[in-house]
């Protein structure tokens, strides 16, 4: 397994030869498939989180679907998992024979209790079976048991006296997971912080429904007739997870690390999740979707990119987007331009000349004998769409071209 | 049959399609199956609406997907083969068409009868197409078929492994849902026939009989044992698999010509257990009017191209074909075809043994054409209409298809079909409106 001395981070304390981790969920749901993932090459692990057992845990049958967009398989994921299924002590065997086998790897125990004692007890059995790191899952959102999972995200004020027990349990640094299903993910971060957290994770799953069945009417995974509103994760989110991890970065008064999750399958959204503030990164779906083999080709692309643009190392790059992330009113509006095309290389397809028709400014015209668009600069909004669309892709044969002093464009009416 | 798409390989593929804004494929479908409508319709997912656009626009949709040489014809314009290769259209027609069978789904249904009785001579693709077009306006179309089966060179001339009798047998079943009769071992072949179909009431005939007379280079010896036209051929074929494997194995095979029948005849002589088949053609492959996918079939399945030859007799030994005579040939200026016309190598004769030579240089109409008097039969056979496939001019009788074409492509015989069911109810419908205004 190859090392990556640039990718080579601290996080809360704790060295990890790389950032990426196995989020909390059925990838990392016992020690044996953990360890494989070290071979593998991650970085560290999120366990699957750990209850008190005083509930037995059953998972729904089925647990998850996929969401498929035309032929492109799980771009999301649809879920109903429970937390761990199996017995503490099991679990608490499973940690210590990671840290024993594998003991520069990080292993950070997801807990989730009912009660404050439950929470505290959790907290020292980690400690004592060797976790280097806790998580608390304030943000599952399927737990029906008020004060539980996504439910103490909402009722903030737990959030707070949860983390702060369980700081007082151990001298452990603690995660505090929390859920994007809320109206502003820094408040509830703002009582993490009050508990004591030393960090944040985010995000949870998003509270969706990917679909519905239409002969039994049924919302996707069907357990036996019924469905949920449940966790949604995958590609399709990771737009919601670099949202969520900017926002807690830029709150100034926050100022806690974050590990970033949501959508990651590639070094390119490892990156991302990077740039907007994340210190280290943690991954499900794509192992899902994959296995554990992905995680090469994440380290060697992230290692790649920091070596083309001269960075020893990763922490140099965490949060360098934050700055050119701003409310739309910052935006210097005196800049405006146009599609340019370059027509040598169209295919003749017209699809650019439809959706400028339907859904623009009308500046595309069309000519039937050379199969061509017709561009009329003059009414181009600049909006791009046309180059959505376009199949001539990889370079872009559209691309956004600035034109000083451009004049305003304003529709006429319609008459 | 090779098997078709599942579902997730259709959708991939329809989404490779570019949706084009003047969709060139459509003006490439001489059967006007309007692949730019169906393929949108299988990307939105509404499939029932795409094998409507199909079934609709061609009751022969599912044989044409598989059968028609789509890169000559939707697939030759397809902008896609700008970015990397043509969308598979006929895989795609060929997938909406079975989904459709699949499901118990029939877009068609015929149209509330309107008392015309219209006879169709020949159960071919434009015999059908034209008897389904008039079903669906009501019409009573009756068929008339001089085999036992219908489907005329869809039924005998096209081996299995192109396209199987229950294929077929499942898209003449949309015919028959229309309430379009057949009458089978019927011929209608004779001036006194068509005459008859008057005096039993029928209002118009639509002469459909196809191109079923193959050339020989060799009339002589055309009944003898070790040379059979290739139409013969597949036909036997269809009809008796062990037979003809028995009579084949360890055999040498040439075919003589370089279009699909060659192909086919030399593809089911190779799959029958033919020791070595070549076939022999007297220009160069690019030439070979075969469709490049029967011909890549044919290089795939081992059989030999022998090019740059011309057979110019065959070796009779004991009443017997054992083999043919052939010269080289090089190619000279193009002829009025357009390919460049094959000249005889001085000193180049040779014989090539063989234990059966397949005939495969060309179809035409049968010389029974002739028999209808009431019909003008022009160069190779070929029987003249004049654009609304009218085929006389005082009376009722059309024609379409390769009886008019010489052979030709199945989606140009259902076009001619739909033009000649348009015709017919044109004249009819029209005569009708005189009636009713007396």
């Amino acid at each position: 397994m190859t090392q990556y001395k640039r990718l080579e981070t601290t996080f809360l304390g704790v060295k990890f030869e790389n950032p990426v981790m196995l989020s909390s969920s059925p990838v990392s749901n016992t020690g044996e498939m953990v360890g494989r993932s070290f071979d593998a090459g991650f970085g560290g692990v999120v366990f699957k989180t750990i209850g008190a057992g005083k509930e037995k845990i059953i998972h729904p049958g089925p647990r998850m679907a996929g969401y498929d967009y035309h032929a492109d398989r799980l771009v999301g994921l649809q879920n109903v998992e429970q937390i761990s299924d199996r017995p503490m002590a099991d679990n608490l065997a499973d940690l210590a024979y990671l840290k024993k086998n594998w003991p520069t790897k990080v292993v950070v125990s997801s807990i989730m209790g009912f009660t404050k004692q439950e929470w505290r007890d959790l907290a020292k059995a980690s400690e004592d079976a060797g976790a280097d790191m806790l998580e608390l899952n304030f943000s599952c959102p399927h737990m029906t048991v008020e004060g539980s999972g996504m439910k103490v995200s909402h009722a903030q004020a737990l959030v707070g006296e949860f983390t702060a027990e369980v700081k007082n349990a151990t001298g452990l640094p603690v995660l505090a997971k929390l859920t994007p299903n809320i109206t502003d993910i820094t408040e509830t971060a703002r009582f993490a912080k009050e508990g004591g957290a030393d960090g944040l994770t985010a995000i949870n799953t998003v509270q969706a429904l990917s679909g519905i069945g239409l002969d039994d009417l049924t919302p996707r995974p069907n357990v036996a007739g019924k469905g949920a509103m449940s966790g949604y994760s995958g590609p399709a989110v990771k737009p919601i997870g670099l949202r969520c991890i900017s926002q807690l970065a830029q709150a100034g008064d926050l100022g806690l690390p974050l590990s970033g999750c949501g959508g990651i399958e590639t070094w390119i959204d490892a990156i991302e999740y990077l740039l907007v503030g994340s210190g280290t990164l943690q991954i499900t779906t794509g192992v899902i979707h994959y296995g554990y083999r992905i995680i090469e080709d994440i380290l060697e692309g992230m290692d790649f990119y920091l070596a083309d643009r001269g960075v020893d190392s990763l922490d140099d790059i965490v949060g360098k987007a934050l700055p050119n992330i701003v409310p739309t009113d910052q935006f210097d509006l005196t800049s405006q331009g146009v599609a340019d095309y370059d027509l040598d290389r169209c295919v003749g397809c017209g699809q650019c000349h439809i959706v400028c028709h339907d859904a623009a400014g009308q500046c595309l015209g069309w000519d039937e004998t050379q199969r061509r668009p017709v561009m009329h600069e003059d009414k181009c909004l600049g909006c791009m769409i046309c180059s959505f669309v376009c199949p001539v892709a990889s370079p872009p044969m559209i691309q956004y071209r600035v034109v000083p002093g451009k004049p305003e464009i304003l529709p006429p009416v319609s008459r | 049959m090779e098997p078709g798409l599942t579902m997730n390989q259709a959708l991939a593929e329809a989404s490779r399609c570019l949706l084009c804004h003047d969709a060139p494929c459509a003006a490439g479908c001489p059967a006007s199956t309007a692949p730019d409508l169906f393929i949108r319709k299988l990307r939105f997912r509404n499939l029932k609406g795409a094998a409507k656009v199909i079934k609709e626009r061609n009751i022969m949709g599912g044989v044409c997907a598989v059968v028609c040489p789509t890169c000559s014809l939707c697939a030759q314009g397809c902008t896609a083969a700008g970015l990397d290769e043509p969308i598979a259209i006929g895989a795609l027609q060929r997938f909406i068409v079975e989904h459709a069978w699949n499901i118990g789904f029939n877009p068609l249904e015929a149209g509330e009868p309107n008392g015309h009785r219209v006879a169709i001579v020949g159960s071919g693709p434009a015999g059908l197409a034209c008897a389904a077009d008039l079903a669906k306006a009501g019409y009573s179309a009756v068929i008339f078929e001089k085999q036992a089966a219908a489907g005329g060179m869809l039924q005998y001339g096209i081996p299995n492994h192109r396209l199987s009798r229950e294929f077929l047998e499942r898209e003449l079943e949309d015919v028959r849902a229309l309430g379009v009769k057949f009458r089978l071992d019927t011929a209608v072949e004779s001036q006194a026939d068509l005459d008859r179909l008057g005096a039993d009431g029928f209002e118009a005939v639509f002469v459909a009989t196809g191109a079923w007379h193959c050339a020989t280079l060799n009339v002589a010896h055309r009944d003898g044992s070790g040379l059979v036209d290739g139409l013969t051929f597949l036909m036997e074929a269809k009809e008796d698999k062990d037979e003809l494997r028995a009579g084949l194995t360890g055999k040498e095979v040439l075919v003589v010509g370089g279009g699909d029948t060659a192909m086919d005849a030399a593809v089911t002589a190779k799959r029958a257990g033919a020791r070595d088949v070549s076939i022999v053609y007297r220009r160069s492959f690019v030439e070979m009017p075969g469709s490049p996918g029967e011909k890549r079939l044919a290089m795939d399945d081992g059989v030999h191209f022998v090019i740059l030859t011309q057979p110019v007799d065959y070796v009779i030994t004991d009443g017997k074909v054992t083999g043919a005579r052939v010269v080289r040939t090089r190619l000279g200026d193009p002829d009025a075809s357009g390919r460049r016309r094959p000249e005889n190598l001085p000193d180049t004769e040779h014989t090539i043994a063989a234990d059966l030579i397949i005939e495969a240089i060309g179809l035409e109409p049968a010389p029974t054409i002739r028999h209808l008097d009431a019909l003008t039969i022009g160069d190779g056979e070929r029987i003249q209409v004049n654009e609304d496939m009218r085929a006389s001019a005082d009376l009722p009788i059309y024609a379409g298809g390769d009886a008019v074409r010489g052979a030709s492509i199945v989606a140009k015989a259902v076009r001619d079909g739909k033009a000649a069911a348009a015709a017919i109810r044109r004249d009819l419908e029209g005569e009708l409106k005189k009636e009713l205004g007396r």
